[in-house]
Formats: C-alpha cells, structure tokens, sequence
C-alpha cells in the first residue's frame, strides 16, 4: 500500500490532492424501509480479515502523513446504501457477489423477511454502509 | 434481481462538495466498470482509470458516455507502477481501493 501511495505522490502535482474513498468493513445495518418510514432488521458482521485490511489502510495513511508526502485536510463520513426489492435477492446477492466478504446470518435474514412481509406493499430492503472519505494534500 | 446503488447519489454529491473537479486532470485507482468515474469525469480536463480487473475494464470501456470518450481513458494496470510521468495529475483518488 506505501508503495502505491509513493506512486500517486510521484503522478501528483505540488499540492495536489489525494482523495481516499473507501468502505468501513464495520457492522453494516439492514432496513426495511417503505413510503412510511424504516425499520432496522439487524445488521451483516464484517470478517475479521476485512477489518485487518482497513486498519492496514489506516497504517499506510499514518505512514505516508509521518514521512511528510501528505497533510490531511478534510475528513467525513457518510452513508452508502445498496437497495433490493426483496430480502430474498439481498441475500442471493450476498452470498454470490459478495462471497467472503460481509455475512448475513439466518437470525438477520429472517427477521429481515418477517419485517418486510408485514410493512407496506411498496416495502424494500436496504443496507447502510459506512463511507470514509478523506482528503489528502500533497507536501 | 433489483439491486440498487446508491440512488440517493449520496457519494457523487459528497464527492463534489470535497473536490473541484472542473478542468482538473484526474487519476482514479480501482476505477473497477466506470461506477464513480461517470459521477465526475465530465468537468475534468483528462480522467484516467486504473485497474487490474481487464474484464471490469471492458465494462468501463464499453459503458463510457459518448461525451467523455474524448478525454477519459482505461487502462489495465495496478498502482504499484503509474506509467505516467511525474506531476502529471491534479486530483488522484483511492476508489474503494486502498
């Protein structure tokens, strides 16, 4: 990741700028939302692997800031969420397309489907992924 | 199947709140099939996508907005080694990548 980041530093203009865009492998939160309002249904647990990868994100940024290549100017985070019509189709997408990444217990996915059985007939699924977003100066 | 992302366009707006974008020269790192590249590459004066994903790439290639075709380019390369001469770009971004 140093050595990526040396090379952007390299490409990059005088005070150019570094933009970090990137998901928190965190606890993501599972609605069930309608024209009425939302509703939590639990939440997908993150691997620890993929919590190791954003602390080794975190590391390379403390390392390129400590070596002096870049200031950090802004911070903020905010939500990202990936929408389905049905709690069925979160879950098959989640198990092919995302396969070892984030889990979606039985526990979640039925209480998702109980949530969503009962709620209003224009009642989707939803989940809320934490976004990081930081900007980064060139020294 | 029905998945949709993002259609709040959350993350095109928070992009353009923290970066001016017009007729800057950009490089994106995992630009992956083009998903963030369209939310910014037409105020840009040069966009270049990186990513090792040649197939993901093709999707990019064949997706690009005929009015970005002029000056927004894909190439199938990581960032271990940009080929790019030094100070070449104004913004680079990390698009779920680091």
């Amino acid at each position: 990741m140093v050595h990526a980041l040396s090379e952007i530093q390299r490409v990059l203009k005088p005070l150019g700028t570094l933009l970090d865009l990137r998901a928190m492998e965190d606890t993501w939160p599972v609605e069930v939302v309608s024209s009425t309002g939302w509703q939590p249904s639990g939440r997908l647990e993150a691997l620890p692997e993929m919590m190791a990868d954003d602390e080794a994100a975190d590391q390379a940024m403390r390392e390129v800031e400590s070596a002096g290549w870049f200031i950090k100017k802004r911070v903020e985070e905010f939500p990202y969420f990936y929408y389905w019509d049905t709690p069925s189709e979160m879950k098959e997408f989640t198990e092919t397309d995302w396969e070892g990444l984030e889990k979606f217990s039985e526990e979640v996915y039925r209480k998702t489907a109980s949530l969503w059985a009962s709620a209003n007939a224009d009642a989707r699924v939803r989940m809320r992924v934490r976004m990081h977003i930081a900007r980064w100066e060139k020294a | 199947m029905s998945l949709q992302r993002d259609p709040e366009n959350l993350e095109g707006k928070t992009l353009q709140r923290f970066v001016d974008f017009k007729d800057k020269r950009i490089l994106e790192v995992g630009c992956g099939e083009g998903r963030l590249t369209w939310k910014y590459a037409a105020a840009s004066s040069l966009t270049v996508g990186f990513d090792p994903d040649h197939s993901a790439l093709r999707v990019a290639r064949a997706d690009c907005p005929p009015d970005l075709r002029g000056h927004t380019h894909f190439s199938g390369a990581g960032a271990q080694h940009i080929p790019f001469a030094k100070e070449t770009f104004d913004i680079a971004i990390l698009a779920w990548s680091l």
